[in-house]
């Protein structure tokens, strides 16, 4: 009777904490309807890879409110830096974001003098020389200053043959690599960011995007062949937009581009050379079609604004018209959708900068003034553990992780097509040729069914040549008779 | 001499492109029934090698089936052929009648029918790479019907060489101004419908009002 208590005791218990575990954030209300991509790349109802945490003010921070801030940055040590356009500053917080370590409004130059910001758009520090740099937008000119706001170098317009003299110097976002080289993003330039060398220099443009080859471009061309140079020069000009943000990982920087009118080179991954790899991948980033509001009279096609890599390589891109934030893999596989258009927590008015630490997602709204915070659900760990196995290539190690992210999700895409690729690293070919084709992935069902086939051939080898054999001989042996049979009836003719 | 059954008539009428035809034409043979077998077979091939093919080679979109594109692909585009060609050939002096054309044409298009099973047979046995024995046999049976096709044309209308090739360039050009005339015509007709229905509605609901 006691042992029977006990046990109710305990089941009871485990019941409690298992409901209790069960129930995290994860089903908390979002105001949107989370959603993925199945391997048709149509739309359909998915887990939550996040779940928005809390939305952080200027005010929770200890400071005045925030007016339009544009840029969100983190450091290496996990201290933030807001670019506070609106109030010229730059905020600087705790890792947690909940209180303002610095806030940098006046700079020393080097000859001694006070200067002040106007309009700072973009703000990066870097992990490598500790410098900060801020976009200065509205006086024309990047500020490097160290931690304390003392400006070592101020980069002002180039005076160089390859820089128009005519346009004017507007920073927007800033970045600086390894070796200390400076870009800059202009706003008002579309042959890509400027370069400038660690002293200061002007060394060229970096990654310009290209013209999308659509039919009207080429009709275009050959439209100009017959028209005047004065019709000429009224035409629309074939130009690519330009920049709109990036990001820096290791030797690779990469940039996006917020045009709702182009899809080419809307993400890239940039080397050293500027060559984009993404070039010949096709992938579209953000949503697939583009969905028309009829209260807007538009098309809602994406516009990724901002652009942020992860620690462990994972590709955050933050869409513009529709508030939300894709996650993507270092492969470029679709991992998360997060976020939307909305007033409530969760969504966004005018989503400006992203930007990831740890496990979480930080999102700047320029018109709610507010980071929101994002964190991580079990079901967002267990698919970026699986992903993290699959893109190290250890597939076989990442059968487990896949198995537990289809419990949860059973239309999850990515957990079929890692499914298939860790069987047929194990040698599973029939099991790996099941689960390519739930993943829709005919080049895996390839490999899988030539292995499987050699493998049938190879057990099945005594009954198929035994096959071969009897058919040889049988069809050897029909063929004499059918010889011998016109042979008696030539015979049976010429003797009547 | 060529005293063959109807099944051997098919044989060979396929297995001699130059004068196949021209000896049955002689003989007066060829089966309506068979044609439209070999046409129901073609429906049939449409079928298999758009949902049937070895999953290496296609991913279909398995979400919907609708039948209706390999009914025009088989028995739609077949008539259209056969009556597009015999309006036409009837002006440039043909001599094949419809039932003979509809009969040719068929008997023309087995090996186009053989090579599309047997490539999705062989799309279940082989792999990417050696899909290179799936395109020879399919550019094979394509070829060789193409050629029986010409042959067929010929024959049926005694025709030469070069008013047979206009015959076939008239009779293509036919057929697009009936497929445009048979979709405007849907097109109409739909218009029609949904007006009729839009009354009907109408009128419903002012009689339960």
């Amino acid at each position: 009777m006691r042992n029977i208590i006990r046990r109710a005791a305990a089941l009871l218990a485990s019941a409690a904490v298992l409901w209790g575990g069960s129930f995290p954030a994860a089903f908390a209300g979002e105001p949107y309807e989370v959603y993925n991509y199945d391997c048709w790349g149509e739309p359909i109802p998915s887990q939550a890879g996040y779940i928005a945490e809390r939305a952080v003010s200027g005010t929770d921070l200890g400071t005045s409110p925030f007016s339009s801030p544009s840029d969100l940055f983190c450091g290496t040590d996990g201290t933030f830096y807001i670019a506070d356009t609106g109030n010229n500053r730059i905020v600087a917080a705790d890792s947690g974001l909940s209180f303002t370590v610095k806030v940098y409004d006046r700079f020393t130059m080097q000859d001694g003098s006070t200067t002040r910001l106007k309009a700072p758009t973009g703000v990066f520090v870097s992990p490598y020389n500790g410098y900060m740099y801020i976009a200065d937008h509205d006086n024309s000119r990047v500020l490097v200053c160290d931690t304390q706001g003392s400006v070592e170098m101020e980069i002002t317009k180039p005076d160089s043959e390859v820089y128009d003299r005519n346009r004017t110097f507007l920073p927007q976002k800033v970045i600086a690599d390894k070796a200390g080289n400076v870009y800059v993003v202009l706003s008002n330039i579309t042959t890509g960011a400027a370069m400038f060398s660690p002293d200061g220099g002007f060394t060229g443009f970096y990654g310009a995007n290209r013209v999308q080859p659509t039919m009207q471009r080429i009709g275009d061309f050959f439209g100009r062949l017959f028209i005047s140079e004065k019709k000429k020069a009224r035409q629309m000009r074939n130009i690519p937009s330009g920049i709109t943000s990036f990001d820096i990982d290791g030797d690779f920087i990469f940039t996006c581009s917020a045009s709702s009118t182009q899809s080419t080179d809307t993400v890239k991954k940039l080397n050293a050379a500027g060559k984009n790899i993404f070039a010949n991948m096709d992938v579209i980033f953000g949503d697939y079609t583009p969905v028309y509001d009829t209260s807007q009279n538009r098309l809602m096609a994406p516009a990724i604004c901002d652009i942020d890599i992860a620690e462990d390589g994972n590709i955050n891109c933050l869409d513009l018209t529709s508030g939300r934030v894709f996650q993507y893999d270092e492969d470029c596989g679709l991992l998360f959708i997060t976020g939307a258009v909305s007033k409530q927590l969760g969504g966004f008015d005018q989503p400006a900068a992203l930007e990831s630490f740890g496990n979480d997602l930080y999102v700047l709204d320029s018109s709610k003034n507010t980071v929101t915070v994002f964190t991580e659900t079990d079901f967002g760990s267990i698919v970026h553990k699986a992903a993290a196995l699959h893109n190290d290539g250890r597939y076989d190690e990442a059968i487990g992780p896949w198995q537990e992210v289809l419990e949860y999700d059973g239309n999850y895409l990515r957990a079929y097509v890692g499914m298939a690729s860790g069987l047929l690293r194990k040698g599973d070919y029939k099991g790996a040729m099941k689960y390519a084709k739930l993943a829709e992935a005919s080049d895996i069902y390839n490999k899988a069914f030539e292995g499987y086939r050699m493998e049938w051939l190879r057990a099945n080898f005594g009954i198929i040549a035994a096959v071969i054999a009897a058919a040889a001989v049988l069809l050897a042996l029909t063929g004499k008779l059918r010889k011998n049979h016109r042979k008696a009836v030539t015979t049976e003719k010429k003797e009547g | 001499m060529m005293d063959l059954t109807q099944a051997q008539w098919v044989k060979y009428a396929v297995t001699h492109p130059a004068e196949g035809f021209e000896d049955m034409r002689w003989k007066k043979s060829g089966s309506l029934k068979i044609a439209f077998f070999i046409v129901f077979l073609l429906f049939l091939s449409r079928i298999a090698v758009s949902r049937l093919y070895g999953f290496q080679f296609y991913a279909t979109y398995d979400k919907i089936f609708n039948i209706m594109p390999y009914i025009i692909q088989s028995f739609v585009l077949f008539a259209v052929w056969v009556v597009g060609n015999w309006s036409v050939c009837t002006l440039l002096d043909g001599e094949g009648t419809m039932r003979n054309i509809c009969i040719y044409s068929a008997y023309a298009l087995i090996p186009f029918v053989a090579q599309s099973f047997i490539t999705t047979l062989l799309s279940h046995f082989l792999i990417r790479d050696e899909s290179v024995f799936i395109q020879i046999i399919q550019i094979i049976g394509t070829v060789w019907t193409v050629i029986l096709l010409f042959s067929a044309i010929r024959s049926v209308h005694q025709y030469t060489f070069g008013k047979t090739v206009l015959a076939i360039l008239l009779t293509i050009a036919a057929m697009l101004i009936m497929l445009f005339l048979l979709v405007l015509s849907m097109s109409l007709l739909q218009q029609v419908y949904i007006f009729l229905y839009t009354i009907y509605t109408e009128i419903s609901y002012r009689v339960r009002v």
